[in-house]
């Protein structure tokens, strides 16, 4: 099964996508019935490599800061909607139904 | 005022926005609603510049950063500049970003 | 009780606190200094205006957009995770289960609550 593929398999997925280290889409799957399009992933996969720049600044200011480690480099960002949510790492992401995300879930799969 | 900015070389949009975001007046090569979109824009980016500057000052704690007075973000054809509540689109083969920098920083303190 | 004072008494919850979207008025509990939590509050209020602005974006030309209203945002570490919803934000271990816990709390108390474009 690809990577994508895995990603497609955690409850309430409707659509994972792969992108490139600036952002742009390079493969995706989307659930039947999902008004995702490949342009809206191409534009989520951007949210995620801006966030994670923008986490990482964070994160070594942080414990630079404070002497806290724990937080770099980053493994993940979320971004939360009313009914969606969407999970990246590295150069994969994934887009899942609130009431059902098992997001600890959707990190390891990202992280395999 | 603002609309005589729109002399200056290269420069195809110029708009004025509130603190909220909407648009104040603007004037150029493009329609009312793609300048209210711009004015939210600007704004929205004016945010997040202040939250990123803020950061930057609080970890390396080096003065003369922050509150940011503008920003702007370079495409391959045109530029996006803003300083205070104005915000201006601006053509790269034809504009000087000096000058529209400092001209914007001059009407921004009208 | 509050949202982010309940959330601090909860398994793996390092501290919460909630952020104005104005100003830098803050509150939380928990294990971090007074300057530690003052740090958390400008940076989790950065990001939510940054997220904000992107679901904005994401759906200025959709008509069926999943992210309207960006609700909140996580970011992981290897040991934590910071989570954020509304004005509130957790620092939680990354122990097994907690996360998902912590979370349902966190949108169970604060999906509906106001959008930051009313509070700024």
């Amino acid at each position: 099964m690809s990577s994508l593929d895995t990603l497609m398999s955690l409850e309430g997925a409707s659509a994972a996508f792969e992108f490139s280290a600036t952002g742009e889409l390079t493969g995706h799957r989307v659930a039947e019935g999902s008004s995702l399009t490949p342009e809206s992933l191409d534009l989520l996969a951007h949210v995620f490599v801006a966030n994670i720049a923008i986490a990482t600044m964070q994160a070594r200011g942080w414990e630079s800061s404070t002497g806290q480690g724990g937080f770099y480099p980053i493994q993940g960002f979320t971004l939360v909607g009313f009914e969606w949510s969407t999970v990246g790492n590295g150069h994969r992401g994934v887009v899942l139904r609130n009431d059902v995300a098992d997001f600890e879930a959707a990190y390891a799969a990202l992280e395999s | 005022m603002i609309k005589q900015l729109l002399a200056l070389d290269g420069m195809l949009v110029i708009c004025h926005f509130r603190d909220d975001g909407t648009l104040v007046e603007g004037y150029g090569l493009m329609g009312e609603d793609m300048m209210q979109r711009l004015a939210k824009f600007a704004h929205d980016y004016k945010r997040m510049v202040q939250g990123n500057t803020d950061q930057f000052s609080m970890f390396t704690q080096l003065p003369g950063w922050a509150p940011p007075r503008g920003w702007n973000v370079r495409g391959a054809q045109y530029t996006v500049c803003s300083v205070g509540n104005l915000v201006c689109f601006i053509d790269n083969a034809e504009a000087s970003l000096n000058e529209v920098m400092r001209e914007l920083d001059e009407a921004a303190s009208y | 009780m509050s949202v982010f004072s309940e959330l601090a008494g909860m398994t793996g919850v390092i501290a919460a606190g909630e952020y104005s979207y104005r100003g830098d008025r803050y509150n939380f509990r928990g294990q971090l200094s007074e300057d530690m939590a003052r740090m958390a509050s400008i940076m989790c209020r950065a990001t939510t205006m940054s997220t904000h602005m992107q679901s904005d974006i994401l759906c200025a030309n959709s008509d069926n957009c999943p992210f309207e209203e960006a609700h909140g945002w996580v970011v992981k570490g290897p040991q934590f995770t910071v989570c954020v919803m509304a004005n509130v934000f957790c620092f939680v271990s990354n122990e097994p289960g907690v996360f998902n816990r912590i979370f349902k709390r966190m949108r169970d108390s604060l999906m509906d609550a106001p959008d930051v474009q009313e509070m700024v």
